[in-house]
């Protein structure tokens, strides 16, 4: 085991560690404690009140233009990684740096309109 | 098993350093809209509310008018060139089909940019509100969304890129490009909003369906040919080692993206819904532009990529047309809503176009090109009509409003008239003109295809003049309505696009020749 | 068989499993998660494959960004949190459709390449990736900025909290 897939060894190994540990974890609890259902233990417990409705809200459509504006820079920040690399390589230099200023121009273009239409204001 | 060979750093470091070279007067029709549409969303950012509508019409306007000059400057200086690293093919069907869009692109502007017919115009953002409530009655009253006019720009250029794109990739960024705008101004509609957002919401589906389709033929055909690029593709064809049956089901799926677009048969089943819920200005500029843009982009993979395996597409290919102008003009008949007849009109009308595609020819290239734009002009001028007939609740869309229109307006009913006709492929009309050179560029090859789909173009060319017939008898002949609906008077925006459209349907019909020489001199691919 | 062979298998088989828990899950939130294992493994093939980059991009992309974005997509509708029972229609044919297209896919593939071998880079990925798009793929790389804006305004133009009601409060 070693070259390319060794390097990834440690981290396969940590997840799993991590899957392990959970499953122990469940299946131990799920040994030893006892089981007594009732139907009161399964309502919802909000501060000694007994809860009226139903639990369900409709989202805020702002949550989804938040997301979608993490999106928008997970793109971005996808893109920055290759060009960081090759950016100073020979042949790219100032062409690359102003390929992608363009892009991030772009994209902050549509930040500054999510600004102005006061998306990024919550209240 | 498979064994992994590790190649060196130095062969991945061994990378060819050259940056492409950009001919940027050849793509200075698309810099100049993808510019502008960047500018109009600062605008809709920074300009104050009242003047949005004025400067973004007139942005728009003036980039349309100067990506128009690019194309016919490149045009006259006879450009003929693979540029940006052979993504881009600068050549006579691109330079065409990208003046067509800007001429249509600029007719459909004027329909979006009206604002006489309806206060605020017919774009709201937000379109979610429910009626009747506070925000509702708020909206009513406050300018329409100007966001319309960078989203429409948006789309043009990407358009066209999409006819422009020479290798599969940039087919499918430009393919996004265009379609998300579209699938976006669908759902702006002022009045009738849920069916507005129902049909935005179906195209968006079906659409981003299509286009995983396109991208998983993408990759069988960069499997098959180690290369994205339709020279690639087509060297790949003549010396293939991998199985053939790679190439034909990537094609097959890459196929189905634009055939979706194209509103083909089977794939068509969104376009009546769309055209119906959209609105009207964007129907025309769906109507129009889209299909400039679809068939521009197929007729290059069809000529370009696969011209090899003709022999092969050339079956379901041609079921695919023969099932589209079937469907299209028979279920074109049971249409009671005028949106949706020219809906099913626009789906048989892709029908006619395959027929010239599928001629394999200059003939047909050069005369698919030249429908493409006389359809265009029609379908733009005939939506322009319908945004004329109006009630308290929007437009009339449903046929039954429209009886014994030529007594209440008998100008825009004769203007409606001469829309029919032309569809109806009467001779003295672009419909005319068009049918007769895309039915002669298939028979001029002389085969069993093209001559078994020149026998059914012309049998449900008669079909359908069943319907475009039945709305002229409907306007002149019959008894008004209890309620017939007010013809509004157009305002300058709609009269200019009405005028353009008519008097292109006019001039196409009677001097076709101009503009059958353009797109004869025009039609060659390169590669 | 490799160590990358039976990686490729296992996580293959996740990739699989998974995607079909996605379409068959009674609650769509759950569907949501179980996309996140079949993407995270999808993750893991390329990973395998020796393409590092995008595995990473398949990790902070669709793992990270555009689950999020499904998931409050979904919190967005009318769907309760739970069992949906109109999640599920006809079963046969989906199965019919689906099953066939993978298996008929599949069969493509393997006729295609049979026992062809492949050599794998040393997982750099990055540096190729980079050169490719400054070098070839620059005009598709700058549009795809105009097609992420426009979707922005898209998004923003459609969801719009009312601005001059706000102004006026």
């Amino acid at each position: 085991m070693g070259g390319y897939l060794g390097s990834y060894a440690t981290l396969g190994l940590l997840l799993a560690v991590g899957v392990l540990f959970f499953l122990v974890a469940m299946t131990a609890n799920r040994l030893l404690r006892t089981n007594r259902p009732s139907a009161a233990k399964s309502t919802t417990y909000e501060c000694g009140l007994d809860p009226v409705g139903g639990d369900w809200a409709q989202a805020q459509i702002r949550y989804y233009v938040y997301a979608y504006l993490y999106v928008l820079f997970a793109v971005e920040a996808v893109f920055l990684f290759p060009w960081a690399v090759i950016f100073d390589d020979p042949g790219f230099g100032m062409t690359a740096v102003v390929e992608m200023g363009i892009f991030v121009g772009v994209l902050a273009l549509g930040l500054l309109y999510a600004w102005r239409k006061r998306v990024l204001q919550w209240t | 098993m498979n064994g992994f060979t590790i190649a060196t750093p130095a062969q991945v470091l061994a990378i060819d350093v050259r940056l492409p070279d950009l001919d940027y007067a050849a793509m200075a029709p698309m810099l100049v809209l993808f510019g502008a549409a960047c500018l109009g969303v600062l605008v809709d950012a920074f300009a104050p509310r009242q003047s949005r509508h004025t400067i973004q019409f007139a942005l728009s306007f003036i980039a349309l008018t100067v990506a128009l000059l690019a194309v016919i400057r490149e045009a006259r200086v006879g450009s003929r060139e693979l540029t940006a690293d052979v993504a881009l093919a600068i050549d006579g069907p691109t330079l065409f089909l990208q003046g067509t869009l800007a001429v249509l692109g600029i007719v459909a502007l004027l329909l979006v940019g009206e604002r006489a017919l309806e206060k605020g115009g017919p774009f709201v953002s937000q379109a979610a509100i429910p009626v009747g409530s506070e925000a509702d009655r708020r909206q009513a009253r406050e300018e329409g969304a100007t966001e319309v006019f960078p989203l429409t720009l948006f789309a043009l250029s990407g358009m066209m890129l999409f006819v422009a794109a020479n290798d599969l990739l940039t087919m499918f960024v430009a393919l996004e490009v265009f379609s998300l705008p579209l699938y976006l101004l669908c759902a702006l509609a002022r009045r009738r909003r849920l069916v507005s957002q129902e049909a935005a919401l179906k195209y968006f589906l079906l659409g981003a369906f299509a286009s995983a389709f396109f991208i998983f033929g993408m990759a069988l055909l960069y499997g098959f040919a180690g290369t994205v690029s339709f020279g690639g593709i087509h060297d790949a064809a003549l010396l293939a080692t991998t199985s053939p049956l790679l190439l034909f089901t990537g094609l097959a799926m890459v196929a189905v993206g634009l055939l979706f677009k194209i509103a083909a048969v089977p794939f068509h089943v969104w376009t009546p819904d769309v055209y119906q819920g959209a609105p009207t200005s964007v129907t025309a500029f769906m109507a129009a532009c889209t299909k400039v843009a679809a068939f521009g982009g197929l007729l290059r993979v069809l000529y370009v990529a696969f011209d090899r395996a003709r022999w092969d597409i050339e079956p379901v290919i041609g079921t695919i047309a023969i099932l589209t102008m079937l469907v299209g003009a028979i279920l074109a008949v049971t249409q009671t809503d005028i949106k949706r007849l020219l809906a099913y009109s626009s789906i048989a009308n892709a029908g006619y176009l395959l027929v010239g595609a599928l001629a394999f020819s200059k003939e047909g290239l050069s005369s698919a090109m030249f429908y493409l734009a006389a359809y265009g002009f029609t379908v733009i001028a005939a939506f322009a009509v319908i945004t004329l007939v109006r009630d308290d609740d929007g437009e009339a869309t449903h046929l039954s409003r429209w009886a014994g229109l030529g007594r209440e307006a008998p100008l825009v009913a004769g203007v409606f008239t001469f829309l029919m006709l032309a569809f109806a492929g009467i001779p003295l009309t672009s419909g005319f003109t068009s049918k007769f050179a895309v039915f002669g560029a298939a028979l001029g090859v002389g085969e069993a295809w093209p001559v078994a789909l020149v026998i059914v173009g012309v049998v449900t060319s008669m079909i359908l003049a069943f319907p475009y017939l039945r709305v002229v008898v409907m306007m002149w002949l019959s008894e008004p309505a209890e309620q017939s609906p007010t013809v509004a008077i157009p305002g300058a925006f709609t009269s200019a696009a009405l005028m353009v459209g008519v008097l292109a349907t006019l001039l196409l019909g009677v001097f076709p020749s101009p503009v059958l020489d353009l797109a004869d001199r025009a039609a060659e691919f390169i590669r | 068989m490799t160590t990358a062979d039976v990686l490729m298998l296992a996580l293959g088989a996740v990739a699989v499993g998974a995607a079909a828990a996605v379409v068959t899950t009674r609650q769509i939130v759950r569907a949501g998660l179980w996309l996140v294992v079949a993407l995270g493994s999808l993750a893991g093939l390329y990973l395998v494959l020796s393409a590092e980059l995008v595995a990473w991009v398949q990790v902070l992309i669709y793992v990270g960004a555009v689950v999020v974005l499904l998931l409050f997509a979904v919190m967005l509708t009318r769907a309760p949190i739970g069992v949906s029972e109109d999640l599920d229609r006809s079963r046969w044919p989906g199965l019919l459709i689906g099953g066939g297209a993978g298996l008929g896919l599949a069969a493509l593939l393997i006729d295609a390449y049979q026992w062809s071998t492949v050599d794998l880079a040393d997982g750099a990925g990055a540096e190729e990736v980079g050169a490719a798009i400054f070098r070839s793929w620059v005009l598709p790389f700058e549009v795809l900025s105009v097609l992420l804006l426009a979707a922005l305004v898209g998004a923003i133009v459609i969801s719009r909290p009312d601005v001059s009601a706000r102004v006026g409060r």
